[in-house]
């Protein structure tokens, strides 16, 4: 906009002095809203005041409630001027002031006035105004001028009205549901932002009648949309069809689909996006449903708009977890973007290509992310690292360069979280690829020689004990470890002193030279450090000579304590030291919270390091510990899985029941864990009472109820069954919650002496193949296949039938056996007409059990299969076989 | 939803903020990053060169106009590309209010018609009105002229 010179540096002149709310004060300005008391109402005057109290407001400034309904009564006497640009500022002053209920009254009428008023725009603002403020009792007064509203031939009394609705749809809903033919009439409106707001209403109305949102997006998908907002909406709308309905099983075809495809051509490129991540996000789409979306996001990524740039990386990226292989076309364009001045992209870029970068782009895009790390924040170099530790465990081949880029970047500065993420990653990568184990524990001694995190410095001391002393040469890192005891601060010293006197017991031919340095301790300046030192000294035995450590010894000092560190925890704080001494058996072994902390489990990260758990058990370890604290199971042997938790009711529901399955050799354990939604019920003698008609092989053996069943408060019934040794049996038991009910007084806590027999249908549960494997990868498949050998090798064919993809029919397989996919090739690349697949588990009895899948489409869709299996025994070779041919 | 609208001036004082379902809590935090955010990646920015983040969840949207920065921040439904469509209105308005690119000055001049703007814009986290010239009459208690 081309101005004349002179005027430009007028206006300059005018700025530089002050600002026209410099020295603002508040009190001042309230002192100056008395001029709204004022007889001759002066409209410019009080609009600068209100201007000034919007001022206070948008800067963060509070008025108390005396000040508020003293300038809130003031306000209201501004509805007397008839000057329209005041009375606008009296709409908005009135909605930043939010008067309480019984301040509403005085300005009700006022508002109620301008809402039936001829002027449109009064309509318009004193319908936002009033359901701003009003509550359930005023709307029912005025429901009959909203409805009138929203159907009003003026847009903007209509999209107030409509906007209103969906506010007030959270509160008041019962009352807007009234209002749904008026909505239905406005979705139908020429006006595109009517249009709009009437179908988000419409749709928020209707959310829960599955039919009548159907309806809605049939009779929309084949009408026009006037607004590119409303389309997305639309969009949105359709998704949600889609995940709800099943795709037409003739033709293959999905609903809606053309629709979708169609919006990838709009003029809008927010309905491009919208359609293209609506593709993407669908319930298994093929490649074919997935090319056009990925072809319009490629396109973007080469945008002038960051805005474009980032919302198509942010796209592809999520695609890439799904369906990496779809987003390789795009890899070339992403790289680019690495070096994109917004870091986001940058960072979504680099995570992408990780994921779909094969593994002989691995080292080149490792030299290029090390130029970006020094430039981008830590929230960023933590999403990079854990892309990084994927990829890591996906192409274990690749550890040397990946294990030598986080060590470099361990060295360079951070803050804490950073670090802790990329010691989380080495320590994962240590436990994972046998191969890394040696080179990765030496970066972490390095990191602790010049470590400012005690926690970090503590928690890897911990972790070299558990490792150190099982490598091929334990004493390299022996220095490391003392030198902390020398440099470091009491908490670290203490961790010292510990993994040292661990490297002694468990490696005795170093253990003279650890007690001397185990002697030196006895001299710190540190209580803590010196007992520990004088603890191992006195049990370690020997006196210092290379003979063995007492397996007793090992487990009082190392060994894990058989208590919850969570009820220890609560023990110890209720333990007076006045009275005897505390006895670690007195502490309760139950586990009182154990559900909810496993679905907390399975939706976190793995964290790396070995750290005693903070809470209770989440890992076979501690259920294994669990199932061995209670007599009935301790004679079942040794624990070879436990499953996941399995839901058996749905969410939301009275009685919230999971069961994990835990596998014995000659046993099965269901452990039912159990919480009350109800405050007002207590429950007793809490059992399951389990029906294994269609599961001939068990016979149960042992039910252990529940004495107890709080409410909020989760408990465990078990229930045992015996099957035959070593024969991964499989069925179905259907399940009933049976207990005693008794009510609750809810003002006292306290349960009536007297309850009632109740039972609960819960769903059926069933024990398959796959529970019977465990999962577990090996770092070079091809190794360990040709270490294997042909003695117990099993091949066979088998015709899997038409499938949706190849894609699904791996899939199929990998869930039925249960076993770990290798080397990533559980990732099916689009439009392939053939694929292998590499396996990996551990079988009932310990047996180690490698698979070959080789998949080919054998016509359009009829998908065959070539099964080899190599194994440490002929039978589960075998037995692998049949899995699959009755699976 | 659209969380906050957030005008700072070019040292990062704040000129208006206007927050919807943010707890009282986590403002300030808001503030600060919000600001910290303009001050690492604003610098040499063109005028409504629209630049992008997200945090979590919660995406955001930001650029310059004249001597003040805007910061729009949204979640869900409002992602970066109907946030780009909210600040875009937003910064057509305000250009519109102050007649140019504002400076400080002019802009702290029309802050009142500005709040007004941003009340026709926004309604507790909707986006309400997008045409600029409906709204510049809105402001004014005058209908939509199309209308």
């Amino acid at each position: 906009m081309a101005q004349p010179l002179v005027k430009k540096d007028d206006d300059r002149d005018d700025e530089v002095d002050y600002s026209p709310f410099l020295g603002i004060e508040k009190g001042a300005v309230l002192q100056e809203a008395r001029v709204f008391n004022d007889p001759q109402l002066d409209p410019r005057r009080c609009s600068q005041v209100i201007t000034k109290l919007l001022y206070l407001l948008n800067q963060g400034e509070t008025f108390t409630k005396v000040e508020a309904t003293e300038v809130f009564f003031a306000v209201t006497k501004l509805f007397q001027s008839r000057d329209m640009g005041l009375r606008r500022m009296v709409y908005v002053i009135i909605k930043e002031l939010s008067p309480s209920a019984d301040e509403v009254i005085i300005v009700t009428s006022s508002l109620m006035k301008d809402m039936t008023s001829k002027t449109d725009m009064y309509r318009a603002n004193a319908i936002r105004v009033l359901c701003r403020i009003t509550d359930g009792t005023l709307l029912t007064q005025i429901e009959r001028y909203l409805k009138q509203a929203i159907v009003d031939k003026n847009p903007v009394v209509a999209s107030a009205a409509l906007v209103s609705g969906i506010h007030l749809l959270q509160t008041n809903p019962e009352i807007v549901k009234r209002w749904s033919n008026e909505v239905q009439e406005a979705v139908q409106s020429r006006a595109a932002l009517v249009q709009f707001h009437a179908l988000a209403l419409l749709h928020q109305i209707r959310q829960n009648d599955r039919l009548a949102v159907n309806k809605l997006v049939s009779s929309l998908t084949r009408g026009s949309v006037r607004s590119p907002l409303a389309q997305c909406l639309l969009i949105r709308y359709t998704s949600q069809v889609i995940r709800e309905s099943t795709n037409d099983t003739q033709t293959g075809d999905r609903p809606f689909y053309d629709f979708l495809e169609g919006c990838l051509r709009h003029k809008a490129e927010m309905v491009i996006f919208e359609a293209a991540r609506a593709i993407t996000e669908l319930n298994g789409v093929t490649s074919r449903e997935l090319t056009p979306a990925i072809t319009v996001l490629q396109l973007f990524l080469s945008s002038s708009k960051p805005v474009l740039r980032f919302a198509a990386v942010r796209t592809l990226n999520k695609v890439a977890m799904s369906h990496p292989m779809a987003v390789t076309n795009c890899n070339i364009d992403m790289e680019s973007l690495i070096s994109d001045q917004n870091r986001s992209i940058a960072t979504l870029a680099i995570t992408t290509l990780l994921k779909t970068g094969n593994e002989s782009s691995v080292d080149r895009l490792m030299k290029q992310i090390t130029n970006f790390m020094s430039d981008i924040a830590d929230e960023f170099k933590i999403v990079v690292v854990d892309a990084i530790r994927s990829l890591c465990l996906k192409f274990p081949l690749k550890h040397r360069s990946l294990m030598n880029f986080l060590s470099n970047i361990l060295r360079e500065e951070g803050g804490f979280e950073y670090k802790k993420a990329i010691v989380d990653s080495i320590v994962i990568l240590i436990r994972d690829i046998p191969e890394a184990k040696e080179s990765g524990l030496l970066h972490l001694c390095e990191f602790i020689e010049d470590c400012e995190f005690t926690y970090l410095s503590t928690q890897i001391l911990h972790f070299l004990g558990i490792e150190g002393p099982k490598t091929s040469d334990p004493s390299k890192y022996i220095r490391y470890i003392y030198n902390r005891v020398h440099l470091e601060n009491a908490t670290v010293r203490a961790g010292a002193v510990s993994t040292l006197a661990k490297f002694g017991a468990m490696v005795d031919g170093l253990k003279p030279r650890i007690f001397v340095l185990l002697r030196r301790c006895l001299f710190d300046n540190d209580d803590e450090v010196r007992d520990r030192a004088t603890l191992y000294l006195n049990t370690l035995g020997g006196d210092g000579a290379v003979v063995e450590t007492d397996e007793g010894v090992k487990e009082f000092l190392f060994g894990s304590l058989d208590v919850p560190l969570v009820n220890l925890e609560n023990s110890l704080k209720n333990y007076d030291p006045s009275e005897k001494a505390f006895d670690i058996n007195s502490v309760p072994k139950d586990v009182k919270t154990q559900p909810l902390a496993e679905k907390k489990a399975t939706s976190k990260k793995p964290t790396g390091l070995g750290a005693p758990p903070p809470g209770p058990p989440s890992t076979v370890d501690a259920y294994e510990k669990l199932l061995s604290s209670i007599p009935e199971f301790a004679s079942f042997g040794k624990l070879f899985k436990s499953s996941a938790p399995v839901e058996l009711t749905e969410a939301e529901t009275e009685y919230a029941v999971n069961v994990v399955k835990h596998i014995f050799d000659g046993h099965v354990v269901f452990q039912y864990n159990c919480t009350n939604t109800i405050p007002e019920q207590l429950l007793e003698n809490v059992t399951v009472i389990v029906d294994a008609s269609e599961a001939e092989e068990f016979a149960e053996v042992a039910s252990k109820p529940l004495r107890q069943l709080p409410y909020d408060s989760p408990g465990q019934t078990f229930v045992a069954f015996e099957k035959p040794e070593g024969v991964s049996a499989v069925g179905k038991f259907s399940n009933m919650l049976r207990f005693i009910v008794k009510e609750v007084d809810p003002s006292t806590g306290e349960a009536e002496d007297d309850g009632v027999e109740d039972e609960y249908q819960l769903e059926d549960l069933e024990l398959v193949a796959a529970d019977y494997m465990l999962k577990v990868g090996v770092s070079n498949f091809r190794n360990a296949w040709e270490s294997m050998g042909v003695d117990f090798e099993r091949v066979d064919e088998y015709g899997l039938g038409p499938r949706d993809s190849l894609a699904e029919a791996v899939n199929a397989v990998i869930n039925l056996l249960g076993m770990q996919p290798c080397e990533g090739t559980e990732v099916v690349p689009p439009n392939s007409r053939s694929h292998t697949c590499l396996l990996s588990g551990v079988y009932l009895g310990n047996v180690k059990v490698l698979v070959r899948l080789q998949f080919g489409l054998d016509g359009p869709k009829d998908v065959a299969m070539k099964l080899a299996v190599r194994s440490e025994d002929e039978t589960v070779s075998d037995t692998i076989h049949e899995i699959v041919a009755s699976g | 939803m659209i969380l906050a609208v957030l005008f700072a001036n070019s040292e990062g004082n704040i000129l208006v903020e206007r927050f919807n379902g943010v707890p009282a809590e986590e403002r300030l935090h808001w503030r600060s990053f919000l600001v910290k955010l303009g001050a690492d990646n604003l610098k040499g920015v063109k005028n409504e060169e629209l630049l992008v983040a997200s945090h979590k969840s919660v995406y955001i949207v930001y650029t310059v106009l004249g001597d003040v920065s805007v910061y729009v921040v949204g979640k869900d439904e409002y992602d970066e590309l109907a946030l780009a469509e909210v600040i875009f209105v937003i910064t057509s308005a305000v250009k519109d209010v102050c007649g140019k690119l504002p400076t400080e000055r002019l802009f702290l001049d029309k802050y009142g018609r500005i709040c007004l703007t941003l009340d026709a814009i926004i309604w507790k986290g909707y986006l309400e009105n997008t045409d600029k010239d409906r709204i510049r009459r809105l402001v004014r208690l005058k209908s939509p002229t199309e209308f």
